[in-house]
């Protein structure tokens, strides 16, 4: 049997949820999400998401801000739309009853965030995703939106011209199932877990940007990969910037604070990239502990001022690497934090595929270019989500409905393939192709970044693919079979690997977050161009497309 | 570290506890531990995941016989840890063999049918939400509404809930009266209550109030203790009273 929906969603964030909100009243949606919705990486967005709503500030001046952070890789077009909208967006949230945190005066309070000229992000304490994510969530309870929970989509099908629907399993039961569709909207945020290092969800694992790698539609500036100068030790859960507002200091093996050499007037303060390159110095340089990481030291600020500016950090600490940052320094290291690229579309969120759509974390319209400014990738789910539930509306309207037999066909294969997966007796380890696949990742397409270490990293990751051919999981159930999930994931993280590897090592450039060793410059000449990654037969290649430029000239970046 | 956990191939019920022995390490979280089990001794074992950090309220389950997000336990912790929450039959049956000195008990969250293992359906705790019809009703309008940040802080424990469900799994009313909303609901609906933004307020307050609702609350305070995220939604319960 196949469900049938007039637009299906896959992925149940902030993004997705806003797409089915503008579609519901007026069309026949259903949203798949493989965690309830509210687990969704959304929920641990903490800092603020950015709206010129100050006296002085203006749409213009936040749409500069994010072209430059971007290193000029944004597309302008898309930009205005993020920057014109972002005030009603956040009034619209604000309206739904998202609890800002507030001004003496009573409006919304806004603090200033990296990269920003104006204190322009909007905030609700450390806490603003998980606020925004509960509200807009309740929004669609009382819209009634239909929400398959706990189903792992698996596949898109297509035919020559359009996306007509997907596979998915549903995860209580172990079944495949077939699900057709005029349109599909690629929800499924960012794909951090490609890195061991990572402050994303365990769950964020890009299967939206793979499957549709897999349905022939390109993934574009793959290689942009945003990396946090300080997250926990063994979890990399962030430690916001906030510690080294506060006073924290960074301390090599040596016992010195090594951002002396690197940034001596801004010290710890330096902007994330430096700091981020600084860290990862040290430890290859053999100046980390057990090789790994660096202290964050709070002790010299006491006991008072930690409990009464730091608690959450210190909460952290505790809870999560048994350490108490009053009494001891926290181990931190730098880590995967946030994935520029994504599905290729232009400003409506549409694809190469009619029908097809991308939205939020998984989709590169592009409007953070070679590197997002904090505050902005909440802003565009939120954003986009209107927008893209626009276009598919429209696209509705005149959409008709394709042939559902290669579904079914397709479900057969599916369950094939993952029988195939279950029944294997023995093999491969999924855990240990994993470990292989993420450090290579970490090692060497990284902060830093050579040609030769980004052709061993692919010769790795290659030969994953090969063992992921025999993987065997060992004795599991249908029901809730977890491993069953992380293995699907798993092969799509060593696709999206590739994508990222062979990203980086075409583009011999340093731009934003993407910084070769080989080419330490900018070269707008050759790559003032986005990165298309196609796949074929099984095989990737590259091609590059222009940047749609705007008011804003391109000019160095410098701060 | 050895971990014994309850199992449960079809759901329903706990079927028998399996024995793992844990390669410890510092900072290693109950979650941690979980995953070390699945992917090197037993793929069939099932739990709920995502963020891994106390923030998404997917990881809720009974460690040691006191409801913990396991992946804000650390393994190191559990033994010495104590809610002291009010004694009801799933916190208080042990399973026969169990050593609390050496071993980590894990069990499904409490007051919930078992789907498989560890994972358990909260279908009821959700329709709750949807039945005290927990959102707002926006009325149009194109400028932010007003609120002190004295209002702000009224709500801020409240808003600060990831719905996880403990405070269900650790309520004694939620485990005799099928029918009861549970603690969360109820708080969310004082939340609602008392947002000064909200022009229909007493609405929630309303249905909180039905049968069902908060005149079922015993006022027993487990919820208060065991409460990863400091709502304290008993305090909110007594309010409403
Ligand atoms: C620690 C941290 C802090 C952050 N802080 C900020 C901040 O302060 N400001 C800011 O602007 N941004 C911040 N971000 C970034 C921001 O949170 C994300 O970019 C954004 O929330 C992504 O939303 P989304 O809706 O695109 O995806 P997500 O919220 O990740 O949702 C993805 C959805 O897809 C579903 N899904 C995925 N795969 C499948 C599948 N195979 N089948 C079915 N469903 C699937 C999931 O179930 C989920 O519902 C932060 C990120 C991190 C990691
Ligand atoms: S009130 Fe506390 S225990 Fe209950 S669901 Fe909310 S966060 Fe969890
Ligand atoms: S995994 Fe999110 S709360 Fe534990």
């Amino acid at each position: 049997m196949v469900h049938e929906h007039d637009v299906i969603i896959v992925g149940a964030g902030l993004a997705g949820l806003r797409v089915a909100i503008e579609l519901v009243k007026d069309f026949d949606v259903a949203i798949l999400t493989k965690v309830h919705p509210l687990r969704s990486h959304s929920v641990a967005a903490q800092g603020g998401i950015n709206a010129a709503m100050g006296e002085n500030d203006s749409w213009e001046t936040h749409a500069f801000d994010t072209v430059k952070g971007a290193d000029y890789l944004a597309d302008q077009d898309a930009v205005e739309i993020l920057t014109r909208e972002a005030p009603i967006t956040v009034i619209e949230n604000e309206r739904w009853g998202t609890a800002f945190s507030r001004k003496e005066d009573g409006t919304i309070a806004q603090r200033p965030f990296g990269g920003a000229g104006f204190p322009r992000t909007c905030y609700t304490a450390d806490r603003t995703g998980h606020n925004l994510l509960h509200t807009t969530f309740e929004q669609a309870m009382r819209l009634g939106v239909k929400i398959y929970e706990e189903y792992f989509v698996t596949s898109l099908v297509r035919n020559e011209s359009h996306v007509v629907g997907l596979t998915a399993m549903e995860i209580s039961s172990g079944e495949v199932l077939g699900f057709a569709a005029k349109a599909v909207v690629i929800a499924t945020g960012g794909f951090g877990r490609v890195y061991a290092r990572s402050t994303n969800a365990l769950i964020n694992t890009g299967d939206g940007c793979a499957i549709s790698l897999r349905a022939g539609v390109p993934l574009k500036d793959m290689e942009f990969i945003q990396f946090h100068p300080t997250t926990l030790f063994g979890s990399s859960i962030l430690m916001s910037e906030g510690v080294r507002g506060e006073g924290g200091y960074l301390i090599n093996t040596e016992g010195t604070r090594f951002m002396n050499t690197y940034a001596p007037e801004k010290m710890e303060l330096a902007p994330r990239d430096i700091v981020a390159r600084a860290i990862s110095t040290e430890i290859l340089e053999g100046r980390g502990f057990e090789n790994e990481y660096v202290h964050l030291d709070l002790t010299h600020l006491g006991k008072e001022r930690i409990l009464e500016r730091l608690p959450g950090i210190r909460e952290i600490s505790m809870h999560f690497a048994g350490v108490d940052p009053i009494d001891e320094p926290i181990p931190v290291q730098p880590g995967q934090h946030y994935s520029m690229g994504g599905i290729d579309c232009d400003k409506h969120g549409a694809t190469s595929l009619d029908g097809l759509y991308a939205v939020g974390e998984a989709s590169c319209m592009s409007v953070h270019g070679a590197n997002r400014l904090g505050g902005n990738s909440l802003l565009e789910t939120l954003v986009f989500g209107r927008v893209v539930g626009a276009t598919v509306g429209e696209y509705l309207k005149s959409a008709k409905s394709e042939s559902h037999d290669i579904i079914d066909e397709e479900v057969f294969k599916t369950r094939e393939r993952l029988q195939e997966i279950l029944f294997r007796e023995s093999g491969e380890s999924p855990a240990d192709i994993r470990k292989e696949l993420t450090e290579i990742m970490d090692a060497k397409v990284g902060v830093f970044r050579r040609p030769e270490e980004i052709e061993e990293a692919l010769k790795v990751i290659r030969e994953q693919r090969k063992r992921f051919e025999s993987v065997a999981l060992g004795g599991s159930d249908k029901k809730f079979n977890y491993s069953l999930i992380r293995t699907l994931e798993l092969e799509n993280l060593i696709d999206l690997a590739e994508a990222i590897a062979l990203g980086a090592l075409m583009r011999q450039e340093s731009r934003g977050a993407h910084w070769r060793l080989d080419f330490p410059k900018r070269d707008d000449e050759r790559f003032l161009k986005h990165t298309l990654v196609i796949m074929s037969d099984h095989v990737m290649r590259i091609e590059y497309k222009d940047v749609n430029l705007g008011q804003f000239e391109v000019k160095e970046r410098t701060y | 570290m050895m971990f014994r956990i309850a199992r449960s191939r079809e759901g329903g019920e706990i079927n028998h506890y399996d024995l793992y022995k844990i390669q410890t390490r510092k900072g290693m979280t109950v979650l941690d531990a979980l995953f070390q089990i699945q992917d090197k001794m037993d793929a069939s074992l099932s739990f709920r995941y995502s963020c891994r950090g106390a923030v998404c309220g997917s990881c809720a389950m009974l460690i040691n016989k006191e409801p913990r997000l396991a992946c804000r336990t650390q393994v190191s912790m559990v033994i010495d840890q104590s809610m002291k929450l009010k004694p009801f039959p799933p916190i208080i049956e042990v399973p026969h063999g169990w050593d609390k000195e050496t071993e980590i008990l894990i069990e499904p969250l409490p007051n919930f049918p078992i789907l498989k293992d560890l994972v358990v359906d909260m279908t009821k705790f959700f329709d709750a939400l949807e039945e005290l019809k927990l959102w707002e009703s926006p009325t149009d309008g194109d400028e932010t509404r007003i609120q002190s940040p004295k209002d702000r802080k009224k709500i801020e424990r409240y808003v600060n809930c990831i719905l996880c469900a403990i405070c269900f799994g650790s309520c004694p009313v939620n485990y005799e009266k099928e029918e009861y909303l549970g603690p969360a609901a109820l708080a969310k609906a004082w939340r609602f209550n008392q947002d000064t933004r909200n022009p229909d307020a007493k609405k929630y307050l309303e249905s909180a109030q039905q049968p069902k609702g908060t005149p079922m609350c015993d006022l027993i305070m487990n919820c208060v203790k065991a409460c990863p995220k400091g709502v304290a939604p008993g305090g909110a319960i007594r309010k409403m009273k």
